[in-house]
């Protein structure tokens, strides 16, 4: 029986119409699943199998194919720093630096009240406004020390 | 006149500096969606003609001729599918962003009309995961779209005339950029490219003709349609034809995106549109085309920004995005930083590229961090070769181009930084000491500079 996808099958069958093939529904429930509970667990990934119509092996191929899927719990705004080179030669360690020595947020860790996880990745397409982060959804550019202060206290 | 005081009309993101969403009430009201009315009246033959005439090259990279890719489409094949490649995650590029954040419908009316040139009755668009905002613009504008009629069954009441466009994201690999890998991925696979032939034209998704394209190629259709092949082509350089995005990242003062022919030079670029170096710094290197392309020096610099202007300098326009180093740029680092990427974004498919790219990485950081051996710079050229397709053990020896994209960079810095690799090895450490304070641009200087390790 499913759980966590229980209330989303009206949902996920006017995807799949919409797709020639019904496995293209994969990455969007895995989303669905991700955006719900903030990370893709097992049980979530044998609910999946069962929605896409395959197997739990092949859901936990995808999933660890793309560095978006979270196999873990990340903090309530999980961020997501670019350390690619636009943003490093416009001081992306700097803001990682800033992350942890003024607000206690560490790469691959869970702030212990849960609020924060940070995480490198590659470049995010905000090139141009360097250094970048999203925070959640949401991109943030040209980030300085008081831009930072002021986004993440937007953030509960 | 000089390249800042002369006027383009700017017609992909006309009002770039706003950065507002236009809905589609707005984009009818500026003339909106009159090209996919026309196209629905055109042969289908007679608007890929048109695009032909334009010379319009593909804006993702290889710069493909358009009208000639559709055209490799198999006689009396359906269905045929028609995937618009918003994957952008070339380091460097940043323009479909703007493009589908700011005109959503450009880009539909851009499929709608493609859609009828190749006969095509479904499109997807791929997202990469990372745009969160790009999809729900997408989506929403889709929506409207549907509730009008101009996407759907019978568009714009025309019987028999169907185009179905959904949005599809991507969830964080570079790789899915790449035209198989976009399908595989798209079909609900890990994203791994496939070996070509068969080209995705004649058998693609769901093993079914697809036409792949990039999202500003595609917003180029309507535009060819309204004002013609001529217009398009009033700004040409050789075989290098329209006004195209450029974006623009590193030590510029006015860093963005730019809409400009390709006839600018790309000093212009540098100094007159994006106001020269930050600092009035020294310009140390340029990257003219995105991450994986040969890299620039300051007396290579005054060239034309086509295809055959860049290649005349020994690199390529690629995605046609700049990013610019000024003099604290260490280049060992900055290449020791692209080739993290490829390591990581290598799909692991072939050995040359899943192993040449780990190895470099290695290799290069081990450099940067002052232990680095002569030896490490036969072993580099060797893996890497001299930045040119078919040298070295990784280029032209794997599936897709990220292999060669990989090597590239590698093979370009060795030889235009030689020197600067023989002064880390011999001094043991990196001779660019202070060049955190120099990368922030001070902005970090008296929050973190004292407590930061050197490197
Ligand atoms: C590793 C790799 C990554 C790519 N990434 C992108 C991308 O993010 N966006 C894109 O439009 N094309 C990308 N391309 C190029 C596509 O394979 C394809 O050539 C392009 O989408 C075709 O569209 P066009 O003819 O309109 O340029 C990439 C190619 C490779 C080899
Ligand atoms: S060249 Fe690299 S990215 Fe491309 S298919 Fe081979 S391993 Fe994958
Ligand atoms: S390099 Fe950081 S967003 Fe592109």
């Amino acid at each position: 029986m499913p759980t966590i996808l229980k209330d989303r099958t009206d949902e996920i069958e006017r995807l799949a119409v919409r797709y020639p093939s019904r496995r293209s529904i994969m990455l969007p429930v895995l989303w669905m699943v991700q955006q719900q509970e903030g990370w893709i667990s097992q049980q979530a990934m044998a609910e999946v199998a069962d929605v896409v119509g395959t197997t739990v092996a092949e859901v936990y191929e995808v999933v660890s194919f793309y560095t978006m899927f979270q196999q873990r719990p990340v903090g309530r705004h999980h961020i997501a720093l670019c350390d690619t080179l636009a943003c490093a030669i416009c001081g992306a360690m700097e803001v990682a630096e800033y992350l942890k020595t003024k607000h206690g947020i560490e790469k691959k860790k869970v702030t212990p009240d849960g609020r924060f996880s940070l995480e490198f990745v590659e470049c995010i397409g905000a090139c141009s406004i360097a250094p970048a982060m999203l925070v959640g959804e949401t991109l943030h550019g040209n980030l300085t020390p008081d831009g930072i202060d002021a986004i993440l206290a937007q953030c509960p | 006149m000089t390249t800042a005081t002369a006027q383009w009309e700017r017609v992909l993101l006309p009002n770039i500096e706003q950065d507002q969403t236009e809905w589609l009430d707005a984009y009818v009201a500026g003339g909106g969606y009159e090209m996919a009315r026309k196209a629905l009246g055109m042969a289908p033959a007679d608007i890929i003609g048109v695009v032909k005439d334009s010379g319009l090259r593909g804006r993702g990279g290889a710069g493909f001729p358009t009208g000639m890719k559709w055209g490799f489409l198999p006689q009396g094949l359906f269905p045929r599918y028609l995937a618009v490649n918003a994957d952008e995650s070339e380091p460097g590029t940043c323009k479909d962003r703007p493009l589908m954040e700011q005109r959503p419908h450009s880009l539909i009316e851009g499929v709608i009309c493609s859609c009828l040139a190749i006969e095509a009755q479904q499109a997807f668009i791929y997202i990469r995961g990372e745009y969160y905002k790009a999809a729900r613009v997408m989506q929403q504008a889709v929506e409207e779209a549907y509730a009008k009629g101009f996407l759907g069954k019978n568009i714009f009441g025309q019987q028999g005339k169907n185009v179905d466009l959904v949005v599809h994201r991507g969830a964080g690999a570079y790789i899915c950029g790449e035209e198989t890998a976009l399908l595989t991925s798209l079909e609900g696979y890990r994203g791994y490219p496939k070996l070509k032939p068969p080209f995705p034209a004649v058998s693609g998704l769901y093993g079914k003709p697809t036409i792949i394209n990039n999202v500003e190629t595609i917003v180029d259709v309507p535009h060819i349609l309204r004002r013609g092949a001529d217009w398009f082509k009033s700004w040409t350089h050789e075989r290098t034809t329209g006004m195209r995005l450029y974006s623009v990242s590193g030590h510029v003062k006015k860093p963005g995106v730019y809409e400009l022919p390709p006839t600018v030079t790309l000093k212009d670029l540098i100094y007159d549109i994006c106001g020269g170096i930050r600092n009035d710094h020294e310009l140390k290197f340029v990257i003219p085309g995105g991450s994986s392309v040969p890299w620039l020096k300051p007396h290579q610099i005054d060239i034309p920004m086509s295809h055959e202007g860049v290649a005349a300098a020994g690199s390529m326009l690629g995605s046609s995005a700049v990013m610019v180093m000024d003099h604290t740029v260490c280049p060992v680092w900055a290449v020791a930083n692209l080739s993290h990427f490829y390591h990581h974004e290598s799909c692991g498919q072939c050995t040359p590229c899943r192993e040449g790219s780990a190895w470099m990485h290695k290799i290069l950081r081990r450099i940067e961090q002052g232990g680095g051996r002569m030896e490490d710079l036969d072993t580099l050229r060797d893996i890497a070769g001299e930045g040119k397709p078919g040298s070295g053990m990784i280029s032209g020896k794997s599936i897709c181009a990220l292999g060669d994209a990989a090597a590239w960079p590698v093979g370009s810095a060795l030889g235009q930084f030689h020197d600067e690799f023989v002064e880390h090895i011999e001094k043991g450490c990196c001779p660019y000491k202070n060049k955190r304070y120099w990368m922030a641009g001070g902005r970090f200087v008296n929050e973190t500079f004292e407590k930061m390790p050197v490197l």
